[in-house]
């Protein structure tokens, strides 16, 4: 069975450059969300084993998605995948949680070497 | 003078190169501040410069004062860069820096100057470097920025710009929203560029989506 990934951005581009550089043969079925509610909703129904989180978002951003997992059993591995690229952005993001911080613009090698150190692929 | 409006697309893009963009240019300002610094881009637009005051008015607010920093830039792209803050914003940075009470003419012009020269570097630097990365453009996309200088201080912001005087003819137009230790302000990134480097921007938008 395909696992089910979710990619959370507010910007449809984001959310395209990111699908564009997740490997291509991995085995994968794809849900998107463009703000926190969105993404809060896919992981319950089950459409997020893995996902890629942005911060900066309107309406509900990434920490308080991450905040709002932490209260659920957070049976999801959060990749934070954010454009601010401070040290603050990621500690923070890593006390809530989440396995892993890639910076923007996203590269499938270093995307590639997370997912494996992870072993999801 | 019309330009065509961006498309959803475009405007999607252009917002996420420049929130790209701006996250280096936080990272650069809280090495400055010492302080953790937040900045996106809410809103972009571009305008025609004629219509440019009463724009600036509507987003800084009518009888607001605003003091502001320009700098030119050439190479890829030619034109005018300039910061606008408002008073809070002013207020705000000058708390950080650590100057007690007033901050002074000198202060303030210390300020507004490596400010400006942060964002809009980083705002117009950063969008060439991507587009250098993702797409196929060749040939120099390189950009060159002039010393940044002080424009005006404690002005009404439909003031600012007199449209008869600017030899530009279109603006893009960037609301920045910085947060900085639990305060929130928000500048304005005014780039004035010929229509010709509105459409070189809208083609290497283009060149930028059509790559993924």
């Amino acid at each position: 069975m395909s696992l089910p990934i979710l990619v959370v951005d507010d910007s449809a581009m984001a959310r395209k450059m990111l699908i564009k550089s997740l490997p291509p043969d991995w085995d994968v079925d794809i849900s998107q969300a463009a703000n926190g509610i969105e993404a809060i909703a896919a992981y319950r129904a089950g459409k997020a084993a893995v996902m890629f989180l942005d911060l900066t978002m309107p309406d509900m951003d990434g920490f308080q998605v991450l905040e709002a997992l932490r209260q659920e059993e957070l049976n999801s591995m959060v990749i934070v995948v954010s454009a601010d690229i401070q040290t603050v952005a990621q500690e923070r993001v890593m006390s809530l949680g989440a396995i892993a911080f890639v910076k923007k613009p996203v590269s499938a090698d270093v995307l590639n070497a997370v997912l494996k150190q992870y072993g999801v692929i | 003078m019309n330009l065509a409006a961006l498309t959803n697309d475009q405007h999607d893009a252009l917002q996420e190169l420049t929130n790209i963009a701006m996250g280096q240019a936080g990272a650069s300002l809280a090495t400055l501040l010492d302080e953790f610094v937040d900045l996106s881009v809410p809103r972009i637009r571009i305008v025609a410069v004629i219509d440019l005051p009463p724009v600036l008015a509507e987003l800084v607010g009518k009888n607001n004062l605003v003091s502001a920093a320009r700098q030119s830039f050439q190479g890829y792209l030619r034109g005018e860069a300039i910061i606008i803050f408002g008073e809070p914003g002013c207020q705000a940075l000058a708390d950080l820096m650590g100057f007690e009470g007033e901050l002074g003419e000198h202060g303030e012009t210390e300020l507004l100057l490596d400010v400006a020269n942060v964002l809009s570097g980083a705002c117009l630097g950063g969008m060439m470097e991507q587009i250098r990365k993702f797409t196929e453009t060749t040939g120099s996309t390189e950009l060159g920025f002039s010393m940044p200088s002080i424009m005006a201080r404690q002005v009404m912001a439909a003031q600012l710009i007199d449209p008869g005087k600017v030899r530009w003819s279109h603006a893009l137009l960037l609301e920045v929203n910085f947060t900085i230790q639990n305060r929130n302000f928000i500048a304005h990134l005014t780039m004035l560029m010929p229509e010709d480097g509105i459409e070189k921007i809208r083609g290497i938008i283009d060149e930028f989506i059509a790559a993924f």
